[in-house]
């Protein structure tokens, strides 16, 4: 159509805000990398690839880079199941299915502090309900969040408990487009309700299941706040990820160079994840020109 | 579907409802224990619905916490990051898909990579921004740093409900003589509502919810948010008083009560554009 001037004129907002919120931070998120930065002067102070030899040298770092591999793929595969097997409860009729479906949603967009908050409650070792139930089968109390392994299984459990609704959704507005015909001929064809499952529904939900990996991988791998409330990264350093690490280096220890080195080398690991995420996108043709 | 017979449906319904309730029941314990006297809270086996409950801990919270200015603090950061995020998104959004102007499936393409960037990797950068321009300790640099976070989402989402919209519409208007502007007013924003309030709903609780950029950006107890003025206040030393923390808890969680009383619809509409859909 025409009037293209309209057209920039009401982009404009947009690009100025991105440009000066997102795209100058990002430049300056690497620049920084290569500088020192002192704390009170906030002068920066070249330093090449000190930064980068100094933290890929440290058994720290890649024990925060270990770490945040174990909490992405516990979550993941934690948060896919639960929110599989939930969404195809849901995809059948009982009573209530829809309170059931709203209340569903509650743990994701609940306030990341109050989710925190609860957990730590119901996993306090000495008065937490969770204890409470183990002493009552008569076996010892868990230190839930002072241990490990423990902390980092507690972290998974509460992060999959907060991402599993994302994957209902998502399943489930699929198994809600699966021709009800499939189904009734495989069961014309004398297929069980196992070998429905698998020869119908999982195909059907494969693509689906592909992109929810994958956000979900983007957006579990960068988690900070949830980690930091629940066990700041503790016991010693038994749940620190790369976020952690940042946060600790930048507003903890004053190494501003050293964090955003950190910050940097694990967005390098996250854009191989967000380059998959572009190539499907472009592939299934529903972001572009949706 | 098969249509089981009356006893087979009612056993599928108590087990599906057993499943949601042990997953409901994190937010189950946070109501019960914010009704219990401190003396129900520490009884062993502990008692499921509070034998004696009480509003003692949601008074002692609103007397003795600044949780009321911390709650307005969060309701004015909020509102004003979607009101602005809104309004920039929705005018992009519509040039986006609206107007064949150059760069558009370029500006596309950086929302995307916006939306997917992690937060901790810019977290340093606008802080110092931020900094420098003197807003650290102010509601107005949370807005500033916020924009930052959330915008991207927001266009993203605004975009694919403009997208949603059919043309033929807008473009009957300019045929009849309706400015691009007028047509955009009158026959585009009309129907962009659904998608303008799910955008906003969303927003509002992502800036709600929000808490590492608060912790790093303000350090002044008159201007803290909700979720770092909860934290610092009710979290410290080795007694926490868990009936007040829950109270708190139950206190925040109030605006996504009122979103999923009123607004249902529109969260899973969000759900549907903007995150699932990719």
């Amino acid at each position: 159509m025409r009037n293209p001037v309209l057209g920039y004129l009401l982009l404009a907002p947009t690009v100025i805000l991105l440009g000066v919120l997102v795209g100058w931070p990002l430049i300056e998120a690497v620049v920084l990398s290569f500088n020192q930065f002192h704390p009170l002067t906030r002068q920066p102070n070249f330093v090449g690839l000190r930064n980068y030899a100094e933290i890929l040298t440290e058994e720290e770092f890649w024990n925060a880079f270990k770490n945040n591999f174990i909490w992405l793929a516990g979550s993941l595969v934690l948060q896919i199941s639960l929110g599989v097997a939930l969404a195809l409860m849901l995809n059948r009729s009982f009573p209530g299915r829809g309170l059931a479906r709203t209340l569903i949603l509650f743990p994701y967009l609940l306030p990341v502090v109050v989710a925190a908050l609860i957990w730590q409650w119901m996993l306090d070792p000495l008065n937490g309900v969770i204890n409470a139930g183990i002493e009552g089968f008569g076996l010892p109390a868990v230190d839930w969040l002072g241990e490990m392994p423990e902390a980092m299984i507690a972290v998974i459990t509460v992060g999959s408990w907060r991402a599993f609704p994302f994957v209902v959704i998502a399943v489930l507005a699929r198994l809600q487009s699966i021709p009800a015909e499939l189904y009734e001929a495989a069961e014309v064809d004398g297929a069980s309700a196992w070998g429905r499952f698998w020869d119908v529904t999982m195909p059907q939900l494969g693509n689906v299941l592909f992109v929810v990996v994958l956000l979900r991988a983007i957006w579990d791998f960068r988690e900070f706040d949830l980690l930091f409330l629940m066990t700041g990264g503790g016991p010693l350093s038994g749940t620190t990820t790369l976020p952690l690490l940042v946060y600790k280096e930048a507003f903890e220890v004053f190494q501003t160079g050293r964090a955003q080195a950190i910050a940097v080398v694990m967005l390098l690991v996250m854009a191989v994840l967000i380059a998959f995420y572009f190539a499907l996108s472009r592939r299934g043709g529903t972001i572009d020109e949706a | 579907m098969r249509r089981g017979n009356f006893l087979t449906r009612l056993i599928w319904g108590l087990f599906v409802w057993s499943v949601v309730g042990t997953l409901g029941f994190p937010l189950f314990w946070m109501l019960s224990t914010a009704f219990k006297p401190p003396t129900e809270i520490f009884v062993s086996p502990p008692t499921l619905i509070p034998v004696s409950p009480t509003l003692d801990n949601f008074v002692r919270v609103l007397n003795e916490t600044r949780f009321v200015t911390y709650f307005w603090n969060s309701l004015v950061v909020a509102t004003a990051t979607t009101a602005l995020t809104i309004t920039v998104s929705t005018l992009g959004a519509h040039a986006m898909v609206s107007f064949r102007i150059r760069g558009r499936e370029m500006v596309g393409k950086v929302i995307l990579l916006a939306y997917l960037l992690p937060s901790t990797a810019i977290l340093i950068p606008i802080y110092l921004i931020i900094a420098r321009l003197g807003l650290t300790n102010t509601r107005f640099g949370l807005v500033v740093a916020y924009t930052s976070l959330f915008l991207p989402f927001a266009l993203w989402l605004m975009r694919a409900f403009m997208s949603g919209i059919p043309r033929e519409i807008e473009a009957a208007a300019v045929i009849d003589g309706a400015s691009r502007m007028r047509a955009f007013i009158d026959v585009v924003l009309p129907q962009a509502v659904p998608g303008i309030i799910t955008t906003g709903v969303f927003s509002f609780i992502l800036c709600w919810n929000e808490y590492l950029y608060a912790l790093v950006m303000i350090n002044n107890d008159d201007i803290r948010t909700l979720p770092t003025g909860v934290m610092g206040t009710l979290i410290t030393g080795y007694s926490i008083e868990w009936g007040m923390v829950m109270a708190a808890a139950v206190m925040m969680s109030l605006p996504l009560l009122f979103v999923f009383l009123f607004l249902q619809r529109s969260l899973v509409a969000g759900f549907g554009a903007g995150a699932v859909k990719g």
